[in-house]
Protein backbone atom coordinates (compact mmCIF):
# COMPACT_ATOMS: atom_id res chain seq x y z
CA UNK A 1 0.00 0.00 0.00
CA UNK A 2 3.08 2.49 1.12
CA UNK A 3 4.80 2.15 -1.99
CA UNK A 4 1.85 2.54 -4.31
CA UNK A 5 0.78 6.11 -2.60
CA UNK A 6 3.83 7.71 -4.47
CA UNK A 7 3.22 6.93 -8.03
CA UNK A 8 -0.90 6.76 -7.74
CA UNK A 9 -0.27 10.73 -6.68
CA UNK A 10 1.96 11.53 -9.37
CA UNK A 11 0.10 9.49 -11.78
CA UNK A 12 -2.99 11.64 -10.95
CA UNK A 13 -1.55 14.45 -11.01
CA UNK A 14 0.05 13.95 -14.53
CA UNK A 15 -3.67 12.98 -15.77
CA UNK A 16 -5.02 15.95 -14.38
CA UNK A 17 -2.78 18.26 -16.16
CA UNK A 18 -2.85 15.91 -19.55
CA UNK A 19 -6.92 16.04 -19.34
CA UNK A 20 -7.12 19.91 -18.48
CA UNK A 21 -4.62 20.53 -21.70
CA UNK A 22 -7.84 18.60 -23.95
CA UNK A 23 -10.94 20.97 -24.00
CA UNK A 24 -13.82 18.39 -24.45
CA UNK A 25 -13.69 16.49 -20.81
CA UNK A 26 -15.21 16.97 -17.57
CA UNK A 27 -12.00 17.46 -16.11
CA UNK A 28 -11.35 20.60 -18.48
CA UNK A 29 -14.61 21.86 -17.81
CA UNK A 30 -13.98 22.92 -14.31
CA UNK A 31 -11.69 25.92 -15.51
CA UNK A 32 -8.45 25.71 -14.46
CA UNK A 33 -9.14 27.77 -11.62
CA UNK A 34 -9.93 24.73 -9.66
CA UNK A 35 -7.68 22.79 -11.59
CA UNK A 36 -4.50 24.39 -10.42
CA UNK A 37 -5.81 24.56 -6.67
CA UNK A 38 -6.25 20.84 -7.09
CA UNK A 39 -3.03 20.20 -8.41
CA UNK A 40 -1.80 21.70 -5.41
CA UNK A 41 -3.24 20.59 -2.76
CA UNK A 42 -2.45 16.62 -4.05
CA UNK A 43 1.31 17.76 -4.41
CA UNK A 44 1.40 19.57 -0.79
CA UNK A 45 -0.37 15.82 0.58
CA UNK A 46 2.18 14.41 -1.56
CA UNK A 47 5.13 15.93 0.37
CA UNK A 48 3.69 15.77 3.36
CA UNK A 49 2.72 12.15 3.27
CA UNK A 50 6.49 11.83 2.21
CA UNK A 51 7.63 13.44 5.59
CA UNK A 52 5.09 11.24 7.78
CA UNK A 53 7.03 7.88 5.96
CA UNK A 54 10.48 9.22 6.59
CA UNK A 55 12.45 8.27 9.67
CA UNK A 56 12.52 11.90 12.27
CA UNK A 57 13.68 11.76 15.97
CA UNK A 58 12.52 14.03 18.38
CA UNK A 59 15.75 16.32 17.54
CA UNK A 60 14.88 16.42 14.32
CA UNK A 61 11.13 17.43 14.76
CA UNK A 62 12.19 20.44 17.34
CA UNK A 63 14.73 21.60 15.19
CA UNK A 64 12.46 22.05 12.42
CA UNK A 65 9.75 23.15 14.65
CA UNK A 66 12.34 26.16 15.52
CA UNK A 67 13.93 27.00 11.92
CA UNK A 68 10.69 27.26 10.61
CA UNK A 69 9.17 29.65 13.67
CA UNK A 70 12.76 31.45 12.90
CA UNK A 71 11.57 31.59 9.07
CA UNK A 72 7.83 32.23 9.58
CA UNK A 73 9.01 34.89 12.17
CA UNK A 74 11.31 37.05 9.46
CA UNK A 75 8.08 37.94 7.58
CA UNK A 76 7.48 40.34 10.14
CA UNK A 77 8.44 43.76 8.37
CA UNK A 78 11.83 45.30 10.29
CA UNK A 79 13.17 47.10 6.77
CA UNK A 80 10.98 49.57 5.56
CA UNK A 81 10.93 47.96 2.38
CA UNK A 82 8.09 45.69 0.90
CA UNK A 83 9.00 41.69 0.26
CA UNK A 84 12.60 41.95 1.50
CA UNK A 85 12.38 39.65 4.49
CA UNK A 86 14.89 36.68 5.32
CA UNK A 87 12.25 33.73 5.02
CA UNK A 88 13.24 32.24 2.06
CA UNK A 89 16.78 32.43 2.76
CA UNK A 90 16.60 30.31 6.25
CA UNK A 91 14.35 27.97 4.17
CA UNK A 92 17.02 27.40 1.71
CA UNK A 93 20.02 27.17 4.15
CA UNK A 94 17.26 24.79 6.24
CA UNK A 95 17.19 22.69 3.17
CA UNK A 96 20.69 22.80 2.03
CA UNK A 97 22.45 21.81 5.17
CA UNK A 98 19.38 19.13 6.53
CA UNK A 99 18.50 17.56 2.99
CA UNK A 100 14.62 17.69 0.68
CA UNK A 101 12.29 16.60 3.19
CA UNK A 102 13.40 18.96 6.37
CA UNK A 103 13.39 21.71 3.66
CA UNK A 104 10.47 20.92 3.01
CA UNK A 105 8.59 21.04 6.15
CA UNK A 106 10.42 24.42 7.09
CA UNK A 107 9.24 26.23 4.56
CA UNK A 108 5.45 24.94 4.36
CA UNK A 109 5.33 25.03 8.28
CA UNK A 110 6.99 28.70 8.00
CA UNK A 111 4.16 29.80 5.50
CA UNK A 112 1.04 27.92 7.63
CA UNK A 113 2.15 29.01 10.87
CA UNK A 114 3.45 32.65 10.06
CA UNK A 115 -0.80 32.80 8.38
CA UNK A 116 -1.91 31.72 11.78
CA UNK A 117 -1.29 34.72 13.33
CA UNK A 118 -0.94 37.37 9.96
CA UNK A 119 -4.15 35.93 8.46
CA UNK A 120 -4.75 33.09 6.34
CA UNK A 121 -5.63 33.25 2.47
CA UNK A 122 -5.36 31.97 -0.77
CA UNK A 123 -2.02 32.81 -0.54
CA UNK A 124 -1.53 30.35 2.44
CA UNK A 125 -1.58 26.89 0.30
CA UNK A 126 0.81 28.17 -2.33
CA UNK A 127 3.22 29.84 0.25
CA UNK A 128 3.45 26.45 1.48
CA UNK A 129 3.93 24.82 -1.65
CA UNK A 130 6.71 27.66 -3.26
CA UNK A 131 8.25 27.96 0.08
CA UNK A 132 8.51 23.83 0.30
CA UNK A 133 9.64 23.53 -3.01
CA UNK A 134 12.72 26.48 -2.44
CA UNK A 135 13.44 23.82 0.66
CA UNK A 136 13.17 20.84 -1.14
CA UNK A 137 15.71 22.28 -4.22
CA UNK A 138 17.72 23.59 -2.20
CA UNK A 139 18.21 19.81 -0.60
CA UNK A 140 18.47 18.42 -4.01
CA UNK A 141 20.95 21.14 -4.87
CA UNK A 142 23.11 19.75 -2.21
CA UNK A 143 22.63 15.68 -3.35
CA UNK A 144 23.50 16.95 -6.96
CA UNK A 145 26.25 18.89 -6.39
CA UNK A 146 27.58 19.03 -2.81
CA UNK A 147 30.43 21.58 -3.98
CA UNK A 148 27.89 24.66 -5.06
CA UNK A 149 29.74 27.25 -3.27
CA UNK A 150 28.75 30.77 -2.23
CA UNK A 151 28.65 32.31 -6.02
CA UNK A 152 26.18 29.61 -6.84
CA UNK A 153 24.13 29.47 -3.83
CA UNK A 154 23.44 33.55 -4.28
CA UNK A 155 22.64 32.76 -7.93
CA UNK A 156 20.11 29.96 -6.31
CA UNK A 157 18.79 32.39 -3.96
CA UNK A 158 18.20 35.58 -6.29
CA UNK A 159 16.31 32.76 -9.01
CA UNK A 160 14.32 31.36 -6.42
CA UNK A 161 13.01 35.29 -5.39
CA UNK A 162 11.17 34.77 -9.17
CA UNK A 163 10.37 31.40 -8.92
CA UNK A 164 8.81 32.25 -5.34
CA UNK A 165 6.52 35.09 -7.15
CA UNK A 166 6.01 32.68 -9.97
CA UNK A 167 4.80 29.78 -8.21
CA UNK A 168 2.25 32.80 -6.45
CA UNK A 169 1.39 34.09 -10.03
CA UNK A 170 -0.11 30.65 -11.05
CA UNK A 171 -3.01 30.62 -9.73
CA UNK A 172 -3.55 34.39 -10.09
CA UNK A 173 -3.53 33.82 -13.85
CA UNK A 174 -5.45 30.69 -14.36
CA UNK A 175 -8.16 31.36 -11.99
CA UNK A 176 -9.02 34.99 -13.23
CA UNK A 177 -8.40 35.05 -17.09
CA UNK A 178 -9.88 33.96 -20.44
CA UNK A 179 -8.42 32.99 -22.46
CA UNK A 180 -5.48 31.83 -20.82
CA UNK A 181 -2.49 33.03 -23.57
CA UNK A 182 0.65 34.70 -23.46
CA UNK A 183 -0.73 38.15 -23.64
CA UNK A 184 -2.88 37.78 -20.35
CA UNK A 185 0.25 35.47 -19.04
CA UNK A 186 2.81 37.88 -19.52
CA UNK A 187 0.94 40.82 -18.10
CA UNK A 188 -0.44 39.31 -15.08
CA UNK A 189 3.44 37.87 -14.36
CA UNK A 190 5.02 41.45 -15.31
CA UNK A 191 2.54 43.22 -12.47
CA UNK A 192 4.55 41.41 -10.00
CA UNK A 193 8.19 41.64 -11.39
CA UNK A 194 8.88 44.63 -8.91
CA UNK A 195 8.24 42.96 -5.96
CA UNK A 196 10.07 39.89 -7.41
CA UNK A 197 13.27 41.63 -8.07
CA UNK A 198 13.17 43.05 -4.52
CA UNK A 199 12.49 39.57 -2.99
CA UNK A 200 15.27 37.99 -5.61
CA UNK A 201 17.66 40.70 -4.45
CA UNK A 202 16.91 40.41 -0.58
CA UNK A 203 17.57 36.91 -0.83
CA UNK A 204 20.86 37.06 -2.58
CA UNK A 205 22.04 39.69 -0.51
CA UNK A 206 20.79 37.89 2.87
CA UNK A 207 23.03 35.11 1.58
CA UNK A 208 26.21 36.95 0.81
CA UNK A 209 25.94 38.69 4.28
CA UNK A 210 24.96 35.91 6.43
CA UNK A 211 25.32 32.63 3.87
CA UNK A 212 27.94 30.69 4.71
CA UNK A 213 28.11 31.34 8.33
CA UNK A 214 24.70 30.12 9.10
CA UNK A 215 25.55 27.09 7.56
CA UNK A 216 28.10 26.53 9.25
CA UNK A 217 26.12 27.03 12.87
CA UNK A 218 23.70 24.56 11.31
CA UNK A 219 26.47 22.20 10.09
CA UNK A 220 27.75 22.02 13.67
CA UNK A 221 24.74 21.55 15.08
CA UNK A 222 23.57 18.42 12.65
CA UNK A 223 26.71 16.96 14.04
CA UNK A 224 25.01 17.14 17.32
CA UNK A 225 21.89 15.43 15.99
CA UNK A 226 23.41 12.53 14.90
CA UNK A 227 24.51 9.88 17.13
CA UNK A 228 26.90 7.23 15.90
CA UNK A 229 27.24 3.44 17.24
CA UNK A 230 31.05 3.02 17.18
CA UNK A 231 31.39 -1.12 17.38
CA UNK B 1 1.86 39.33 17.00
CA UNK B 2 1.63 37.32 19.91
CA UNK B 3 -1.76 36.23 19.24
CA UNK B 4 -4.00 34.07 16.75
CA UNK B 5 -5.16 36.31 14.31
CA UNK B 6 -8.54 33.86 15.10
CA UNK B 7 -10.46 35.52 18.41
CA UNK B 8 -11.86 33.49 20.63
CA UNK B 9 -15.95 35.60 20.88
CA UNK B 10 -17.74 32.57 21.66
CA UNK B 11 -20.09 33.00 18.86
CA UNK B 12 -22.40 29.65 17.82
CA UNK B 13 -19.97 29.75 14.33
CA UNK B 14 -16.72 28.90 16.63
CA UNK B 15 -18.56 26.13 18.19
CA UNK B 16 -18.64 23.99 14.97
CA UNK B 17 -16.66 21.10 14.64
CA UNK B 18 -13.71 21.81 12.39
CA UNK B 19 -14.59 18.94 10.03
CA UNK B 20 -17.71 20.87 9.50
CA UNK B 21 -16.34 24.51 9.02
CA UNK B 22 -13.97 22.87 6.42
CA UNK B 23 -16.68 21.39 5.00
CA UNK B 24 -18.72 24.48 4.30
CA UNK B 25 -15.95 26.58 3.31
CA UNK B 26 -14.50 24.15 0.92
CA UNK B 27 -17.53 24.17 -0.47
CA UNK B 28 -18.35 27.41 -0.85
CA UNK B 29 -14.32 27.74 -2.19
CA UNK B 30 -15.25 24.94 -4.96
CA UNK B 31 -18.25 26.82 -5.86
CA UNK B 32 -16.52 29.97 -6.45
CA UNK B 33 -14.00 28.22 -8.54
CA UNK B 34 -16.37 26.20 -10.49
CA UNK B 35 -19.06 29.19 -11.27
CA UNK B 36 -18.14 31.68 -13.65
CA UNK B 37 -22.10 32.75 -13.89
CA UNK B 38 -22.16 36.43 -12.53
CA UNK B 39 -26.01 35.56 -10.86
CA UNK B 40 -23.61 32.58 -8.73
CA UNK B 41 -21.03 34.53 -7.98
CA UNK B 42 -22.95 37.54 -6.72
CA UNK B 43 -25.10 35.13 -4.88
CA UNK B 44 -21.40 33.32 -3.04
CA UNK B 45 -20.23 36.87 -2.18
CA UNK B 46 -23.92 37.63 -0.60
CA UNK B 47 -24.28 33.85 1.37
CA UNK B 48 -19.72 35.12 2.50
CA UNK B 49 -20.74 38.62 3.63
CA UNK B 50 -23.79 37.52 5.51
CA UNK B 51 -22.14 34.51 7.50
CA UNK B 52 -19.05 37.49 8.20
CA UNK B 53 -21.74 39.26 9.78
CA UNK B 54 -23.07 35.89 12.12
CA UNK B 55 -19.28 35.72 12.72
CA UNK B 56 -19.31 39.30 13.98
CA UNK B 57 -15.70 40.19 11.67
CA UNK B 58 -17.48 42.71 9.58
CA UNK B 59 -14.15 44.64 10.38
CA UNK B 60 -11.78 41.72 9.98
CA UNK B 61 -13.62 41.49 6.42
CA UNK B 62 -12.72 45.25 5.30
CA UNK B 63 -9.49 44.53 5.96
CA UNK B 64 -10.02 41.81 3.94
CA UNK B 65 -11.75 43.31 1.00
CA UNK B 66 -9.12 46.27 0.47
CA UNK B 67 -6.14 43.67 -0.76
CA UNK B 68 -9.28 42.14 -2.54
CA UNK B 69 -10.05 45.18 -4.51
CA UNK B 70 -6.65 46.35 -5.63
CA UNK B 71 -6.13 42.61 -6.62
CA UNK B 72 -9.35 43.09 -8.62
CA UNK B 73 -8.49 46.11 -10.01
CA UNK B 74 -5.63 44.12 -11.68
CA UNK B 75 -7.73 41.77 -12.89
CA UNK B 76 -10.11 44.08 -14.92
CA UNK B 77 -7.54 45.89 -16.38
CA UNK B 78 -5.66 43.24 -17.71
CA UNK B 79 -8.71 41.81 -19.08
CA UNK B 80 -10.08 44.67 -20.36
CA UNK B 81 -6.66 45.64 -22.03
CA UNK B 82 -5.05 42.19 -23.18
CA UNK B 83 -8.49 39.90 -23.71
CA UNK B 84 -9.27 40.73 -27.50
CA UNK B 85 -12.25 37.74 -27.84
CA UNK B 86 -15.02 40.98 -27.31
CA UNK B 87 -17.44 41.80 -30.51
CA UNK B 88 -18.89 44.88 -28.72
CA UNK B 89 -15.62 47.16 -28.88
CA UNK B 90 -15.77 50.18 -27.16
CA UNK B 91 -12.31 51.87 -27.54
CA UNK B 92 -9.66 50.87 -30.28
CA UNK B 93 -6.08 51.74 -29.10
CA UNK B 94 -2.84 52.00 -30.71
CA UNK B 95 -0.72 49.15 -31.55
CA UNK B 96 1.88 47.87 -29.04
CA UNK B 97 4.52 45.81 -30.48
CA UNK B 98 4.52 43.21 -28.45
CA UNK B 99 0.54 42.57 -27.40
CA UNK B 100 -0.49 43.84 -30.68
CA UNK B 101 -3.65 46.16 -31.50
CA UNK B 102 -4.63 47.33 -27.62
CA UNK B 103 -9.00 47.35 -27.80
CA UNK B 104 -11.52 47.37 -25.08
CA UNK B 105 -14.80 45.28 -25.15
CA UNK B 106 -17.62 45.47 -23.03
CA UNK B 107 -17.22 41.62 -22.63
CA UNK B 108 -13.65 41.66 -21.42
CA UNK B 109 -14.44 44.20 -18.21
CA UNK B 110 -17.69 42.29 -18.04
CA UNK B 111 -15.27 38.98 -17.14
CA UNK B 112 -12.85 41.08 -15.15
CA UNK B 113 -15.95 42.02 -13.08
CA UNK B 114 -17.63 38.72 -12.74
CA UNK B 115 -13.79 37.67 -11.71
CA UNK B 116 -13.32 40.58 -9.44
CA UNK B 117 -16.09 38.81 -7.57
CA UNK B 118 -14.70 35.61 -7.57
CA UNK B 119 -11.49 36.43 -6.43
CA UNK B 120 -13.84 39.22 -3.38
CA UNK B 121 -15.71 35.76 -2.78
CA UNK B 122 -12.42 33.33 -2.53
CA UNK B 123 -10.81 35.81 -0.59
CA UNK B 124 -14.01 36.67 1.75
CA UNK B 125 -14.20 32.52 2.60
CA UNK B 126 -10.53 32.74 3.73
CA UNK B 127 -11.20 35.65 5.81
CA UNK B 128 -14.44 33.30 7.64
CA UNK B 129 -12.04 30.47 8.20
CA UNK B 130 -9.92 33.02 10.00
CA UNK B 131 -13.05 34.33 11.92
CA UNK B 132 -14.33 30.62 12.38
CA UNK B 133 -11.60 28.04 12.69
CA UNK B 134 -9.66 27.94 16.12
CA UNK B 135 -6.09 26.92 14.36
CA UNK B 136 -5.57 24.25 17.82
CA UNK B 137 -9.04 22.91 16.22
CA UNK B 138 -7.37 21.92 12.77
CA UNK B 139 -4.14 20.84 13.74
CA UNK B 140 -6.15 18.46 16.41
CA UNK B 141 -8.22 16.99 13.15
CA UNK B 142 -5.12 16.53 11.03
CA UNK B 143 -3.35 14.91 14.01
CA UNK B 144 -4.61 11.29 13.52
CA UNK B 145 -3.59 11.72 9.53
CA UNK B 146 -0.34 13.54 9.98
CA UNK B 147 1.33 13.04 13.51
CA UNK B 148 4.53 14.29 13.14
CA UNK B 149 3.50 17.10 10.84
CA UNK B 150 0.95 18.13 12.94
CA UNK B 151 3.72 18.54 15.82
CA UNK B 152 5.68 20.31 14.06
CA UNK B 153 2.99 22.97 13.08
CA UNK B 154 1.96 22.88 16.59
CA UNK B 155 5.85 23.42 17.66
CA UNK B 156 6.19 26.18 15.57
CA UNK B 157 3.30 28.26 16.07
CA UNK B 158 3.95 27.38 19.89
CA UNK B 159 7.29 29.29 19.45
CA UNK B 160 6.43 32.05 16.84
CA UNK B 161 5.64 34.44 19.64
CA UNK B 162 8.53 33.80 21.54
CA UNK B 163 10.62 34.24 18.31
CA UNK B 164 9.04 37.40 17.20
CA UNK B 165 9.49 38.72 21.17
CA UNK B 166 13.23 37.52 20.66
CA UNK B 167 13.50 38.94 17.19
CA UNK B 168 12.30 42.54 19.17
CA UNK B 169 14.54 42.15 22.00
CA UNK B 170 17.47 41.55 19.53
CA UNK B 171 16.53 44.63 17.64
CA UNK B 172 16.00 46.73 20.49
CA UNK B 173 19.33 46.45 21.76
CA UNK B 174 21.03 46.77 18.33
CA UNK B 175 19.28 50.07 18.44
CA UNK B 176 20.36 50.86 21.82
CA UNK B 177 23.97 50.17 20.76
CA UNK B 178 23.41 52.58 17.85
CA UNK B 179 22.38 50.73 15.30
CA UNK B 180 19.28 52.16 12.77
CA UNK B 181 17.26 50.09 11.00
CA UNK B 182 16.03 52.23 8.52
CA UNK B 183 18.69 54.15 7.36
CA UNK B 184 21.30 52.99 4.59
CA UNK B 185 21.12 50.91 1.18
CA UNK B 186 19.37 48.39 0.77
CA UNK B 187 22.91 45.88 1.24
CA UNK B 188 23.14 48.09 3.99
CA UNK B 189 19.89 47.42 5.57
CA UNK B 190 19.90 43.78 4.91
CA UNK B 191 23.35 43.41 6.41
CA UNK B 192 22.06 45.00 9.53
CA UNK B 193 19.32 42.51 9.61
CA UNK B 194 21.43 39.60 8.90
CA UNK B 195 22.66 40.55 12.37
CA UNK B 196 19.44 39.99 14.08
CA UNK B 197 18.58 36.74 12.22
CA UNK B 198 22.29 35.39 13.21
CA UNK B 199 21.42 36.29 17.01
CA UNK B 200 18.02 35.26 16.92
CA UNK B 201 19.47 31.86 15.48
CA UNK B 202 22.56 31.25 17.56
CA UNK B 203 20.34 31.95 21.08
CA UNK B 204 17.30 29.95 19.61
CA UNK B 205 19.23 26.52 18.01
CA UNK B 206 19.98 25.44 22.06
CA UNK B 207 16.47 25.76 23.00
CA UNK B 208 15.19 23.17 19.89
CA UNK B 209 17.34 20.57 22.09
CA UNK B 210 15.78 20.77 25.48
CA UNK B 211 12.24 20.82 23.58
CA UNK B 212 13.49 17.36 22.03
CA UNK B 213 14.62 16.21 25.71
CA UNK B 214 11.41 17.46 27.18
CA UNK B 215 9.88 14.98 24.13
CA UNK B 216 11.86 12.22 24.64
CA UNK B 217 11.02 12.53 28.78
CA UNK B 218 7.16 12.08 28.32
CA UNK B 219 7.69 8.92 25.94
CA UNK B 220 7.75 10.49 22.34
CA UNK B 221 8.23 7.79 19.64
CA UNK B 222 8.08 4.74 22.50
CA UNK B 223 5.11 3.26 20.68
CA UNK B 224 1.67 4.28 18.82
CA UNK B 225 0.87 7.80 19.26
CA UNK B 226 -2.17 8.59 21.34
CA UNK B 227 -4.46 11.40 21.41
CA UNK B 228 -7.61 12.38 22.70
CA UNK B 229 -10.82 14.30 20.91
CA UNK B 230 -11.94 17.29 22.68
CA UNK B 231 -14.41 18.09 20.18
CA UNK B 232 -17.84 16.80 19.92
CA UNK B 233 -19.92 16.50 16.91
CA UNK B 234 -23.26 17.75 17.29
CA UNK B 235 -27.02 18.06 15.38
CA UNK B 236 -25.26 21.63 14.71
CA UNK B 237 -22.75 20.01 12.69
CA UNK B 238 -24.78 17.25 11.01
CA UNK B 239 -27.18 20.27 9.92
CA UNK B 240 -24.00 22.25 8.71
CA UNK B 241 -22.80 19.53 6.92
CA UNK B 242 -26.07 18.41 4.90
CA UNK B 243 -26.83 22.20 3.63
CA UNK B 244 -22.67 21.97 2.47
CA UNK B 245 -23.81 18.93 0.77
CA UNK B 246 -26.56 19.84 -0.74
CA UNK B 247 -25.27 22.52 -2.17
CA UNK B 248 -22.27 21.11 -3.74
CA UNK B 249 -24.22 18.48 -5.07
CA UNK B 250 -27.10 20.94 -6.59
CA UNK B 251 -23.91 22.68 -8.09
CA UNK B 252 -22.37 19.97 -9.71
CA UNK B 253 -25.18 18.20 -10.95
CA UNK B 254 -25.96 21.90 -12.47
CA UNK B 255 -22.85 22.33 -13.94
CA UNK B 256 -22.89 18.65 -15.56
CA UNK B 257 -26.12 19.42 -16.89
CA UNK B 258 -25.59 23.29 -18.01
CA UNK B 259 -27.74 24.87 -15.50
CA UNK B 260 -25.46 28.09 -14.14
CA UNK B 261 -23.11 27.77 -17.20
CA UNK B 262 -22.68 31.79 -18.69
CA UNK B 263 -20.90 32.52 -21.93
CA UNK B 264 -19.06 35.58 -21.79
CA UNK B 265 -16.99 36.08 -25.38
CA UNK B 266 -17.52 36.81 -27.85
CA UNK B 267 -21.24 37.94 -27.09
CA UNK B 268 -22.56 38.28 -22.99
CA UNK B 269 -24.95 35.69 -22.79
CA UNK B 270 -28.58 35.96 -21.41
CA UNK B 271 -28.17 36.67 -17.02
CA UNK B 272 -31.25 33.96 -16.47
CA UNK B 273 -32.02 31.78 -19.18
CA UNK B 274 -34.30 29.45 -17.96
CA UNK B 275 -35.87 28.26 -14.50
CA UNK B 276 -33.11 25.50 -13.93
CA UNK B 277 -30.43 28.49 -13.42
CA UNK B 278 -32.41 29.91 -11.01
CA UNK B 279 -33.90 26.87 -9.17
CA UNK B 280 -29.94 25.54 -8.61
CA UNK B 281 -29.11 29.21 -7.91
CA UNK B 282 -31.62 28.97 -5.24
CA UNK B 283 -31.03 25.49 -3.85
CA UNK B 284 -26.94 26.16 -3.68
CA UNK B 285 -27.60 29.52 -2.01
CA UNK B 286 -29.59 28.46 0.83
CA UNK B 287 -27.61 25.39 1.73
CA UNK B 288 -24.80 27.49 2.32
CA UNK B 289 -26.75 29.76 4.24
CA UNK B 290 -27.55 26.92 6.69
CA UNK B 291 -24.87 27.92 9.11
CA UNK B 292 -26.16 31.38 8.96
CA UNK B 293 -29.71 29.98 9.39
CA UNK B 294 -28.62 28.20 12.20
CA UNK B 295 -26.89 30.96 14.22
CA UNK B 296 -29.50 33.10 13.19
CA UNK B 297 -32.08 30.26 15.06
CA UNK B 298 -29.37 29.78 18.23
CA UNK B 299 -30.35 32.94 18.82
CA UNK B 300 -34.16 33.35 18.15
CA UNK B 301 -35.62 30.01 18.88
CA UNK B 302 -35.21 28.18 22.33
CA UNK B 303 -36.35 25.11 20.94
CA UNK B 304 -33.88 25.13 18.24
CA UNK B 305 -31.24 25.98 20.90
CA UNK B 306 -31.71 22.96 22.68
CA UNK B 307 -31.94 20.62 20.30
CA UNK B 308 -29.27 21.93 18.29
Amino acid sequence: MRKIIFPVFLLLIIGLLAAGIRQDNFVARQGWGLLSAEIMFLALILFYWGFEQGKTSSREIALIAVLSAIAAAGRIPFAALPNVQPTTFIVIVSGFVFGPQAGFAVGSTAALVSNFFLGQGPWTPWQMLAWGLAGVSAGLLKIFFPGAGRKWMIGFSFLWGYLYGWIMNIWFWAAFFQPLNWQTFLAAYSASFFLDTLHAAGNALFYAALGNSLIRILRRFQRKLTVEIIP
Amino acid sequence: MRKFFYAEKGLFLQSLHPLAALAFLGTMLVLALAFSHPLYLAGIFLVAGVTVWTAEGLETWESYLKIGLVMMTLIVLINALMVHEGRTILWRGPLIPVFGRITISLEAIYYGLAMGVRLLNVISIFCLFNLIVHPDKIINLFSRFAGKSTLVIALAARMFPVMAQRYENIRAVQQIRGVDFSRGTLKEKVQKSSLLINSLILSSLEDSLEIAESMQARAFGSGPRSRYRRHRWQPRDTLCLAGSAVALGAGLAGLFHGFGAYTFYPQMGCLVDGPGTVAVLLIVLSGLLAPAILNWGWHRCTFLRLKI
